[in-house]
């Protein structure tokens, strides 16, 4: 026995490691079965985390965290709603924070009709049971508040004292013949002929006690964790964050797929095709970003044509209105005013499919069947006409400050030189040894001029960069910098002279921020080139807290590199460390040679 | 002393020319190109060479990389470049080969004649000379190190000017001290740096420079 304990142990903690922490995800994908019961959802969920645990151990890992957040934000709104009903609860739950009190009962009362009608789909069976929160369901009798609040589902319903199996009950079990006293903790609703099943709707009486600390615990374990798992990503992402700025610039429209599949949920409901529609549409972002802006106005259409149907279907209703409310995008609609006013926000959804039509489908179309300028070469040469905008306007700002330096500089020395030589050319006769004095300070000032004028040309071009290519430049850029700089270059050939001098001064002013900013004890710099592909990582161990959209410096940057198509991408989260990447599509040209 | 000039800019090159000439310099090839001083470095193997590190045909660093090349077939051939700029890359690669004999000074340098021709004749007897503007990049790039920012004022003075490649004479004339004091300093720098003391100028100027990291 000893023995058997011994080596199971030992398996499950060979397991464990070779699992690693994403093994944790299974337990707390079971909790969620303990806080909604067994469902579709959670078995699913479970399954899921099973799966994930197993095959990509790392990224389960990563999960963990938000799953743990996202178990305990669920735990403490059932503890807040009372409410265990997973159908529902997402529906529900807003409405109990933000609704008065009244208001409460009704759409508690609304959405346990509503439940009863879609689980039970014919005759079901509902078991009420035990005390709750005083909000939900007052009355003398909770099976007449009940069959109030169905409308129409009303005569579907019949009423029965039935023990369902997997729920552990309340001892206080209720038949109509004995109507409960006081207010009404659980519902249990079992379900008919279209969605087997149950759902239950309990009250802190019942599981409140456990719920609360549990939701609260996973959820400091949660936040506990976040920090270690985002800085375990921060490597990963920042490698991504190129190709994610370069997605987000090709398929503007593409990205409203998200925001809107989430409003999904709203206008339909949290259905199990509702939610899938949320996950997948990062996925058809990704892959077919032109679809994902084409399904955008045909889902603002359905969401539109759904808005139609609310207020018509409530309007052709006789008053008394007896109908369940319904949650249409940001309004419940519950009489028939709150359905007209459904019926502008679908006059919205039209107004916005609309306006993409042309810009998505139409443009689509367009470019597949006639010879009409392709959408994305239409988004080209918007990018192109931008990135030439920038890179005029960066030439003629360097053309003003080479004037500048010119005119405040060498030009006035030499004025100077020209001067003191007249003075000499006076004194010579009369006083040679103030003339020999005044030739000596005509020589610092030549010397002088020459040092503005080589700082110049070191700001327009940099010698070695001119001479030697990127590679060598940013060596020798590295050998005057006051801090120990890593490099690992490998350019086998040299880059165009622009393209050169864009990354020169885009690394340089990286490098500089993170000597004068950051305060920075060590940089590594990589440069690779790889399938037409220039790319660039500056890391620092400073300070952080780096943001291109406030520091002139990297915007510039950006700009210039922009002018070839090129991406900055800066990960600087306050605490440091800070990594800029860089990529540049270019060619490489082989190096010159000579001979004697 | 027989001295190749390798200058692709006219008035330059004549000026440095007749500047040599006047200190009793012969010119062995006058060239304006990097292929050109390379054969007349071959050819004519003169005691030095004053090379121009930007030359045609590419007006590239293309003087410094023939001057490296002709080292490479005769270790050691004197060379001291000019240029408009300094750079510590480049003061490494003419330094890498440990060979000596060379220098590395800006254009800028030519207008204290003096100095310049003492430089050429350093470079050509074996030595080596660096621009002050390299020294003192190295020293502010090692200022915050321990053993550098334990030296005094006086020591760090000395540093630089041994590693601009000066002589304890030329240093002591430079600074307004004895010969005596100067060694006594320079012995104190060898302690704390931890470096092998050399009565050899040369040997001594690399490894401060090697210890500068250069």
């Amino acid at each position: 026995m000893w023995m058997m304990l011994k080596v199971l142990y030992r398996f499950l903690a060979r397991l464990l490691h070779q699992l690693g922490r994403g093994a944790w995800l299974v337990p707390v994908a079971t909790l969620s079965m303990l806080l909604f019961g067994i469902n579709p959802w959670t078995v699913a969920a479970v399954a899921g985390a099973v799966v994930v645990a197993v095959r990509l151990p790392v990224m389960a890992a990563s999960l963990l965290p938000a799953a743990l957040v996202t178990l305990g934000i669920c735990g403490l709104v059932l503890v807040a709603t009372g409410s265990g009903a997973t159908a529902t609860w997402a529906v529900a739950a807003p409405a109990v924070w933000l609704l008065p009190r009244s208001f409460q009962q009704v759409n508690m009362q609304v959405a346990v009709g509503k439940l009863v009608q879609r689980m039970t789909g014919g005759p079901g069976r509902v078991v009420v049971v035990g005390r709750g929160p005083r909000f939900f369901l007052p009355g003398p009798h909770p099976a007449a508040a009940l069959k109030q609040g169905f409308g129409a589902a009303r005569s579907q319903i019949t009423i029965n004292a039935v023990r369902p199996r997997p729920l552990p009950l309340p001892k206080q079990v209720l038949s109509p013949a004995h109507p409960p006293r006081g207010q009404v903790a659980a519902i249990v609703i079992h379900g008919g002929s279209r969605f087997p099943g149950f759902v239950s709707w309990q009250g802190p009486g019942a599981r409140g006690g456990v719920l609360l600390p549990l939701a609260l615990l996973l959820l400091t374990l949660g936040l506990l964790l976040t920090p270690q798992v985002l800085a375990g990503l921060r490597g990963h992402v920042t490698g991504m964050l190129p190709w994610l700025r370069r997605r987000m610039l090709e398929n503007r429209w593409g990205i409203l797929l998200i925001p809107v599949a989430v409003l999904g949920l709203s206008v339909f409901g949290v259905h199990l095709w509702t939610v899938a529609a949320v996950i997948a549409a990062p996925v058809v972002l990704i892959w077919w970003p032109a679809l994902a802006a084409d399904l955008v106005p045909v889902l603002l259409t359905a969401f539109a044509v759904r808005g139609f149907g609310i207020a018509a279907h409530w309007q052709a209703l006789p008053l008394p209105v007896h109908l369940p409310s319904t949650l249409y995008g940001a309004i419940l609609v519950s009489s028939r005013q709150l359905a007209l006013l459904a019926g502008g926000e679908a006059c919205l959804f039209l107004a916005a499919a609309a306006w993409l039509v042309p810009r998505t489908i139409g443009a689509h179309a367009h470019g597949m069947l006639a010879s009409q300028p392709d959408p994305e070469l239409a988004g080209r040469v918007q990018r192109l006409t931008e990135t030439r905008d920038h890179a005029v306007d960066a030439a003629t700002t360097e053309l003003r400050r080479i004037e500048r330096d010119l005119h405040d500089g060498a030009q006035a020395r030499l004025v100077a030189l020209g001067m003191n030589l007249r003075a000499v050319e006076r004194m010579l006769p009369g006083r040679p040894d103030a003339a020999l004095a005044l030739v000596a300070e005509a020589r610092e000032t030549s010397l002088r001029a020459l040092n503005d004028l080589r700082s110049l040309v070191r700001g327009i071009y940099p010698p070695v960069l001119a001479d030697r290519g990127l590679g060598h430049a940013v060596r020798a850029l590295a050998l005057d910098t006051p801090l120990p700089v890593d490099l690992d270059i490998d350019l086998p050939g040299r880059l165009t002279a622009p393209v050169e001098s864009a990354c020169y001064f885009a690394i340089a002013e990286a490098l500089a921020n993170a000597v004068k900013h950051a305060g920075a004890r060590r940089v590594h710099i990589r440069i690779r080139h790889a399938d037409g592909m220039l790319r660039i990582e500056v890391a620092d161990d400073g300070a952080g807290g780096a943001d291109p959209a406030q520091g002139s410096g990297l915007r510039g940057v950006e700009r210039r590199l922009g002018t070839f198509d090129g991406i900055l991408a800066v990960s600087s989260p306050a605490g440091g460390p800070t990594m800029v990447v860089m990529e540049v599509p270019c060619a490489l040209s082989s190096p010159k040679t000579f001979s004697c | 002393m027989r001295v190749v000039v390798a200058e692709d800019l006219f008035l330059l090159r004549d000026g440095l020319t007749r500047l040599l000439s006047a200190h009793d310099f012969e010119i062995a090839a006058a060239v304006d190109s990097a292929p050109d001083l390379l054969c007349a470095l071959l050819d004519k193997r003169p005691d030095v060479a004053v090379v121009d590190v930007r030359l045609p045909p590419s007006f590239a660093d293309d003087g410094l990389q023939a001057a490296l090349a002709a080292r490479q077939q005769v270790p050691g051939l004197p060379v001291l470049l000019l240029s408009q700029y300094v750079e510590q890359l480049y003061a490494r690669e003419m330094l890498a080969d440990q060979a000596g004999a060379v220098g590395y000074l800006l254009k800028d340098r030519v207008f204290n004649d003096d100095q310049f021709v003492d430089a050429i004749r350093t470079v050509a007897a074996g030595g080596t000379v660096m621009d002050p503007e390299v020294v003192s990049k190295l020293l502010g790039r090692r200022a915050r190190d321990e053993p550098i920012a334990r030296l005094s004022g006086r020591e760090r003075d000395v540093l630089a000017l041994m590693a601009e490649g000066r002589s304890n004479a030329a240093i002591a004339q430079r600074l307004f001290v004895t010969e005596k004091a100067v060694s006594k300093h320079t012995t104190s720098i060898f302690t704390k740096l931890g470096l092998a003391p050399s009565e050899d100028d040369n040997r001594r100027v690399l490894a401060v420079l090697a210890y500068l990291n250069c």
